[in-house]
């Protein structure tokens, strides 16, 4: 093991999280797991407070505490396997829908409990919606698909709204001039990057508070890649967004917050430029360097 | 550097002289499958072609019935009826002694009570039913004269179609020389003619064969299929749905997955014993009916459909099931507006799999009754009835000639009916059918 001295510029707060002290240079030891940097953002939509979870018995986070703010983009970078994906299924409770996946800790959407019995999980779906990997359109017309989430929850009075809800979805999700002229033909049949811009305006259409993406672009070329990118900057104005990367250029180019994650913990926290060009911890520091993962 | 590189013990020179001299032996091989595969087919379109020649070849001349032109007097003094016009008396009236009349009148010199009695057993006992019809319809015809073409008998039939050698002893032929020599005299006179044999799709069951028809066990396997996809489509589809969607997997999901999936391998006439006990002795329905023959053979398609429905619904990826929770769809929406139209064309494809089973099934159904002889057309779910299956059974188990190609013929209905269902669920499919 390289010899990295610990010394001691970490320094403990009140509420239990570990803060560097600026100016400190990958210096805190691959064997402290202990979060570094600041979990808090300054306008937070979502806090996550110690969350775990359980894929039966095996843990595969362990006490993550981080918050979504608004207007913001969060990275979450990490090996495989290092429960990124697993942490932004559980902020709109995702995980419910896997057999012996437990959650246990507070996240909480707006001040509200997402495990509350009064957060009906449909509700807090609406207000956290989500992109995934693999784009996955409905096999419907591109129209019922946009249309489909405003529909299911009553958004819209009559048809005439509820056009204008498609529109609008799809010209802020950059994809109206490409498709407005084949509304009815099927989602299926457009391209990858298209697609996947197609889920995006059909998460924004039923107008969610938060947009989790998981890793939004791995299936897409560099060009439709440079379009998404383009998009979630965008987006990143009205809503507070989570997105999960493998790219580590891109968490740079998108993401004002990065937080990286490693074997099921949240090693090391903070702005984006401050992570990449000055990981305080030695795990982020191999990460970004490319020793691993 | 070629060689020694890479070679192992037993293994000298290069690689690509190696492969190549395997090359030969991999073509041989792949070569050797393919005739394995291609014969294969062949030996079983043989088979089927075999199967349809010989169902067909035997089956056809059921189609096609002999008829007799009569010269019919419908005497009210004969009918025995004098001057009643009522429809009571009119039925009951005496139509067997217009037939021995004009017979009579045809064959004036054949006297003697036994050749009398073998004229008249050339015309089928359903000439007098035939007639009887034709008055019920139209009482005016009472005192006129007129030719009618009525049913031969199936002695005849056979003659006509040629299955009955007439070279051989008299002793060994079912109609005799002088009925031979009657024969001939009508068929000169273009008396005798083979006609499209309605009444095998219009009657149900008979101890004769030119009166038997299979429109009873048409009907029969009809009204018990209805009862079947009735009850096995939807509960089976909620019992898939429910435990691939719902249920939590644990020790008794596991239980009853496995249950399931034994009972698809159950003897069905166990099935059968259970709806006699069930069904007939303890809740007391009707023996015979399709209402029960409907339950028994539910029973023994769920399996079917419910494996069937699992793997359709396992088979929707996962993605869209996601897509739709992602957007806020509860688990009861994401499953109708997206899992089950997308799992629907599978679905159907289980459901008609086991309706072809239930269609060809005669075993339970023979425990509930459903093989007793019946001659009225079922004209509901508790009428007694038969089923096409059973009747094909209970023909080929009869001794008569004529049942020999109407055994055959029901085969054919059988297979057209099972060849409809196939195509209603190509077609089904066709329409539900969504490619993501």
């Amino acid at each position: 093991m390289d010899t990295v001295s610990v010394e001691n510029e970490v320094i403990m707060a009140d509420d239990g999280i570990v803060k560097p002290v600026a100016g400190g240079r990958a210096t805190i030891d691959r064997d402290n797991r202990e979060t570094v940097g600041d979990v808090t953002a300054k306008n937070p939509r979502m806090r996550c407070r110690e969350v775990s979870v359980f894929y039966g018995e095996k843990q595969a986070i362990h006490d993550v505490s981080l918050d979504v703010g608004s207007n913001e983009v969060i990275a979450l970078i990490g090996p495989s396997g290092c429960g990124k994906s697993t942490f932004l299924r559980c902020l709109n409770r995702m995980n419910d829908t896997i057999d012996g996946c437990r959650v246990i800790g507070d996240i909480s959407l707006d001040g509200d409990s997402i495990f509350d019995t009064k957060m009906d999980v449909v509700q807090l779906r609406a207000q956290v919606g989500m992109v995934f990997q693999k784009p996955n359109p409905f096999p419907k017309s591109i129209f019922e698909n946009v249309a489909y989430g405003p529909r299911i929850h009553g958004l819209t009075r009559d048809k005439t709204e509820l056009e204008a809800v498609v529109h609008t979805s799809l010209d802020r999700a950059g994809l109206l001039d490409e498709v407005k002229d084949r509304l009815g033909e099927p989602g299926t049949g457009l391209s990858g990057g298209q697609q996947q811009r197609l889920c995006i305006a059909r998460a924004i259409a039923v107008n969610p508070e938060v947009i989790l993406m998981d890793e939004p672009c791995s299936a897409l070329d560099p060009i439709a890649t440079a379009r998404i990118e383009e998009l979630i900057d965008e987006l990143r104005e009205q809503y507070a967004i989570a997105i999960v990367t493998h790219s580590m250029q891109q968490a740079a180019r998108v993401s004002q917050r990065t937080a990286y994650f490693h074997l099921g913990d949240l090693i090391e926290i903070g702005e984006t430029n401050q992570v990449f060009t000055n990981p305080h911890h030695q795990l982020t520091e191999d990460y970004i360097t490319g020793r691993f993962g | 550097m070629s060689n020694g590189t890479i070679t192992g013990a037993g293994n000298p020179g290069r690689t690509i002289d190696t492969v190549r001299a395997g090359l030969d032996r991999r073509y041989r091989a792949e070569r050797r499958f393919r005739i394995y595969g291609l014969s294969a087919i062949v030996l079983g379109l043989l088979f089927v072609s075999i199967l349809f020649i010989t169902i067909i070849g035997n089956g056809y001349p059921a189609f096609q019935q002999t008829y007799v032109k009569l010269d019919i007097d419908f005497d009210p003094e004969s009918l025995g009826i004098g001057d009643q016009r009522s429809n009571a008396a009119l039925s009951g009236a005496n139509y067997q002694a217009l037939v021995r009349n004009a017979l009579k009148v045809r064959f004036p010199d054949v006297t003697g009570r036994s050749d009398r009695r073998a004229l008249n057993s050339l015309i089928s006992s359903g000439a007098s039913y035939q007639l009887r019809d034709a008055v019920l319809d139209d009482p005016t015809i009472i005192g006129t004269r007129r030719s009618v073409w009525v049913p031969a008998d199936d002695d005849v039939d056979q003659l006509v179609k040629g299955h009955m050698d007439r070279a051989a002893a008299e002793g060994d032929r079912r109609l005799k020389d002088n009925q031979l020599a009657w024969l001939d005299q009508l068929q000169a006179d273009g008396a005798i003619e083979k006609r499209f044999n309605t009444t095998f799709f219009t009657a149900g069951d008979s101890r004769e064969p030119e009166l038997a028809g299979i429109r009873g066990a048409l009907m029969g396997s009809v009204f018990t299929l209805i009862v079947t996809l009735a009850l096995s489509f939807p509960i089976g589809v909620a019992t898939a749905v429910y435990l691939e969607e719902f249920a939590p997997r644990n020790r008794w999901t596991d239980l009853i997955e496995v249950n399931i999936n034994n009972l698809a391998a159950v003897p069905s006439i166990v099935f059968g014993l259970l709806g006699l006990a069930v069904f007939i002795n303890f809740f007391g329905l009707p023996r015979s009916a399709p209402l029960v023959g409907g339950l028994v053979l539910t029973l023994m398609t769920l399996p079917t459909i419910i494996i069937a429905s699992r793997a359709a619904l396992k088979s929707v990826p996962p993605s869209i099931r996601d897509a739709a929770l992602g957007v806020g769809a509860s688990r009861v929406q994401a499953v109708t507006h997206h899992i089950l139209p997308l799992a629907m064309p599978g679905m159907l494809t289980g459901a008609i799999i086991g309706m072809a089973q239930a269609l060809g099934e005669s075993a339970p159904l023979l425990m509930i009754g459903m093989v007793a002889f019946i001659v009225d057309v079922p004209g509901g779910f508790t009428d007694p009835s038969t089923v096409l299956p059973v009747q094909i059974y209970l023909w080929a188990d009869s001794p008569e000639r004529g049942f020999v190609e109407r055994t055959s013929a029901a085969i054919m209905v059988l297979l057209g009916f099972l060849i409809v269902m196939n195509a209603l669920a190509v077609l089904l499919r066709k329409r539900f059918e969504r490619r993501w």
